[in-house]
């Protein structure tokens, strides 16, 4: 994948143009960040728990490589397999190995952005595992052979509708887009099937804690326990950065992480997993469920190299998906425009850095810096820092176009003088006049930087005429 | 606050194409008793040029401003963004070195966006009117002033001293889709969020969207319909029209 | 192993000593937990009950029971359940007692109508009921069935999360101690996921029924 300007912008056109689409947007992002809110304003202490969460993810990360030791030592001791991938290509291969070793022909998941985030659904495929996704919106944009469009709310974007329309065809029954429950039901009957049959459960993590080498998962439909419980193997897939050191650290995480995404004080299944099922436990007798083989999988894809250098804070991102929500530039364009799984605010920033910015060269710019991203992130993140950052990264790497560097180059010698910025101004006046319109510039549209918005017209008289002259 | 030499930083918005805005922020300073001073080589602050990654390019522009409004005992600008720009852009621009660093420390502790100086003054008399003003308006909080400069109140509280109602809008915070080069570089989705914006301010009681930032209004201005019944004004000169009870004029 | 070394040694290189803070301290403050657990559940569509004591609890889950036509339970073989003698005070239903029971535990889940089990701990501020997985308690138990009931002594009601933390820090959340699955779970299973519209009981329990009581 690749976001250019022009891909962005006939993305995001597309998104404009369909008025379900912007309705749900709307609908959606507005619901999650008033949730967000009420959620955050019933606790007066929000803003200093915010602050110690900032301290704690920035002394985690500053200490990153002995907090995943211990993780991996403790995970260990109580019988996971903890392995390490450098990239999507090294996780993948770990997870497929596992897959075939226990002869898996059919896997359940739960939602995971780092499984989305290497691809991972593919490369099964290819190895002969079928992946399941169980999230219901997971599941929906799986069927419809689509990318998430928002990261707690992937299938945002489709109608009730269209959803009917895919579970019909999976089914093979007639569905009513009229009753959710009813297609919710229909959705459990057949996912129920597939969570019974899977020979390995795949999910994320959305945090481990190093203390107990536990991973610990956030679900509201029961999914994460589903896929972490009924199959005979368990496979789940962490970013490095997503360490929190003790059980102190994770209840701070845990009490920002559900109010900042729905704005619900605790999500309604919050899944510890430590180990497999044991073999003798606290009272010397086995356990009578949960899988028998634990692998957590600890992917790098580009985070280690953040640490330490001036991007380092992104990797305190616990994907809330909070700054989505408050985002104007994502409540039009929608997520498909970045062309990541990562959308919004947090996506135009780590997509470049995870990714590659010379592939993603239009999404620093994907913003308006107007900083409501990090008036709602749980650990203040300065992602208009970042962004800006990563546009003079794109300048000084030489992928931003020579014809913008000569624009801005020659635009800024001439405002070094104020003579010659007046001159070129003046010329602006005259040159502008046989396209004035109601003080406005009146190009065809096709031709206007603007698109549909004409630009402004310089006025008769400069303020530094008027003054010269006495007018003011 | 009160300070013998005040320049008027006008920002190369206002300069070229909405010179009023500097008329009327200059007719509110001297109202309070100012003597204002316009430094005649001031140009662009090189905010376009910083946000769009160019720092060679701003650094220079950053460089020579420090030198204009240096001599000033305080600065005022008839926008948030600039504001936000000179006070704190500029320091993290120059930190590599010393002289220009504590340079453009001094010069941001004397600069201020009109609003926040007007409501630091001791006196009010500026704003004695016999006018009568009645009318509703509805004020969009700039993201920079807002956000960067924590300038909330102060618009609000000015244009209720001198008369106007306000009629909040729904998300009266929400960007208006400027964002400097941004609105030519995706310009549909820059209009669509215009578009909301002023979705959002026809759906209140007002007559006029205020905002006291040059580049919203240009913004806002852009996707405003002719036939429109909301206006869209500067601060600076909604502020006038208050005080004398008469509309905008030049002259 | 070279990946990891590879990730390690390019972390150690970035190290910095930059302490933890020092733990959070709860601030929350309740005049009655189990009223604040009442409401919480309830605002999640929970559904709690309080019964002055377990007498009054079991004579609750009784009526429950009845009330819910069930006829399959499987039920976690734990303090205070345990004691209970289920399959005897109510015989004519269909028992699965958690490491006491003969066959197929998860067959029967997959076809049970109620998963019974306490809970180690219940979080007044959020509602929700920690359990814990164990050798008589079956994590499918709880998971499987379309109705999830728990019986807790008030006595194990926390403030919130930060409370939790501290207090069980040396005994359930300590090193060696926790079993293999944890879960907090506060509320029945649900989903937004279509047109943002509240669907209950996705893959989870439909109904989440916790039953209080003093002790």
């Amino acid at each position: 994948m690749t976001t250019t300007t022009a891909q962005f912008r006939e993305r995001a056109t597309i998104a404009l143009e369909d008025v379900r689409l912007q309705q749900a947007l709307d609908g959606a992002t507005g619901r999650f960040a008033t949730a967000r809110q009420a959620a955050l304003a019933a606790i007066p202490w929000a803003d200093e728990l915010r602050d110690h969460f900032k301290a704690i993810r920035a002394a985690t990360l500053a200490n990153l490589a002995e907090h995943l030791q211990t993780f991996e030592r403790q995970a260990t001791a109580v019988g996971t397999h903890v392995h390490w991938a450098q990239d999507g290509a090294e996780a993948c291969a770990i997870v497929t190995e596992i897959a075939q070793r226990h002869g898996v022909t059919l896997a359940t998941k739960s939602k995971s952005m780092a499984t989305e985030e290497i691809h991972l659904n593919a490369a099964l495929a290819k190895a002969g595992v079928r992946p399941v996704e169980t999230d219901l919106g997971e599941w929906i944009i799986q069927l419809a052979e689509e990318p998430p469009s928002h990261i707690i709310a992937p299938a945002i974007h489709k109608t009730k509708e269209q959803v009917a329309e895919l579970f019909e065809r999976e089914s093979g029954r007639p569905q009513s887009a009229a009753d959710i429950p009813a297609l919710t039901a229909e959705a459990r009957r057949m996912l129920r099937e597939q969570f019974l049959a899977a020979g390995m459960g795949i999910s994320g993590g959305n945090l481990a804690v190093a203390e107990t080498g536990s991973v610990v998962l956030v679900t509201n439909e029961g999914n994460g326990r589903m896929v972490t419980t009924a199959p005979r193997v368990h496979v789940a897939i962490i970013g490095i950065e997503k360490i929190a050191p003790t059980w102190d650290d994770a209840a701070v995480w845990l009490s920002l992480l559900a109010r900042s995404a729905t704005g619900q004080p605790m999500s309604i299944y919050t899944t510890v997993i430590t180990g497999p099922k044991r073999t003798a436990a606290l009272d010397g007798l086995p356990d009578p469920d949960g899988p028998e083989e634990v692998h957590v999988v600890l992917l790098d894809n580009g985070r280690s190299p953040l640490v330490g250098s001036k991007y380092e804070e992104v990797l305190q991102c616990i994907r809330c998906g909070a700054c989505l929500n408050v985002c104007p530039v994502y409540r039009e364009a929608g997520g498909h425009a970045y062309g990541s799984p990562y959308s919004g605010p947090i996506g135009a920033v780590i997509s470049p850095l995870l990714f590659g910015l010379d592939k993603y060269p239009a999404l620093p710019h994907a913003s308006s810096l107007c900083g409501a991203c990090q008036d709602v992130c749980p650990a203040r993140i300065d992602l208009p820092r970042m962004l800006l950052e990563l546009r003079a990264d794109l300048v000084t790497q030489g992928i931003a176009h020579g014809s913008e560097a000569v624009l801005e180059g020659s635009v800024s010698l001439a405002m070094r003088s104020e003579r010659v910025w007046a001159l070129l101004m003046g010329m602006g006046r005259v040159g502008q006049r046989p396209l004035l319109k109601n003080g406005k510039l009146a190009l065809p549209e096709r031709f206007n930087p603007g698109g549909e918005r004409p630009l402004p017209a310089l006025a008769k008289k400069s303020f530094h005429d008027l003054w010269r002259d006495g007018e003011v | 606050m009160t300070a013998n030499r005040i320049a008027l930083f006008v920002t190369c918005m206002v300069d070229q194409i909405m010179p009023e805005i500097g008329v009327a922020t200059t007719r509110l300073l001297r109202r309070a008793g100012f003597t204002v001073e316009f430094p005649m080589a001031q140009t662009c602050c090189g905010q376009p040029f910083f946000n769009s990654g160019f720092r060679a390019q701003a650094l220079p522009l950053a460089q020579r401003t420090i030198e204009i409004l240096e001599p000033y005992e305080a600065i005022v600008i008839p926008g948030g963004s600039c504001t936000g720009m000179i006070r704190v852009e500029y320091p993290h621009l120059l930190q590599d070195n010393p002289r220009w660093y504590y340079a453009a420390r001094r010069l941001a502790a004397k600069t201020f966006e009109l609003s926040e100086f007007l409501c630091k003054l001791e006196s009010d008399d500026w704003r004695q009117s016999t006018a009568n003003c009645q009318e509703t308006v509805t004020y969009h909080d700039s993201c920079h002033m807002n956000r960067i400069l924590g300038l909330h109140d102060e618009p609000r509280r000015l244009l209720q001293a001198v008369g106007y109602t306000i009629a909040e809008m729904e998300e009266a915070d929400r960007c208006c889709g400027f964002g400097g080069v941004f609105s030519i570089r995706l310009p549909e989705v820059s209009n669509a969020m215009t578009a909301e914006k002023l979705r959002q301010g026809r759906a209140t009681s007002a007559t006029t969207l205020i905002t006291a930032d040059p580049g919203c209004l240009m913004q806002m201005r852009g996707m405003r319909r002719n036939d429109d019944t909301i206006q869209i004004k500067h601060l600076a000169v909604a502020l006038e029209e208050a005080i004398t009870g008469k509309p905008w004029s030049m002259e | 192993m070279r990946t990891r070394t590879t990730i390690l040694t390019r972390l150690q290189s970035n190290n910095r000593a930059l302490a933890q803070p020092t733990t959070w301290q709860s601030r929350q403050g309740f005049n009655d937990l189990a009223e604040q657990f009442v409401t919480a559940l309830t605002a999640v569509h929970g559904e709690p009950h309080l019964a002055p004591n377990l007498e009054g609890a079991t004579a609750q889950l009784g009526a429950i029971l009845a009330e819910l036509g069930a006829q399959r339970v499987v039920a976690n073989n734990e303090a205070p359940i345990a004691d209970l003698n289920l399959p005897t005070r109510w015989p004519h239903l269909q028992w699965h007692i958690v490491g006491e029971t003969a066959g197929d535990l998860r067959e029967f889940c997959t076809y049970a109508d109620v998963g019974l089990s306490s809970g180690i701990a219940a979080i007044a501020e959020t509602g929700s009921v920690v359990i814990h997985s164990g050798s008589a308690q079956s994590r499918v138990a709880t998971l499987f069935p379309p109705v999830h009931i728990v019986l807790l002594p008030t006595s194990r009601l926390t403030t919130d999360l930060f409370t939790f933390t501290a207090t069980h820090k040396n005994t359930h959340l300590a090193n060696g101690t926790l079993p293999a699955a944890m879960t907090f779970i506060s509320g029945p299973s649900k989903t937004a996921d279509i047109e943002q519209t509240m669907a209950i009981g996705v893959h989870g329990p439909k109904r989440f029924i916790v039953i209080l009581y003093r002790e």
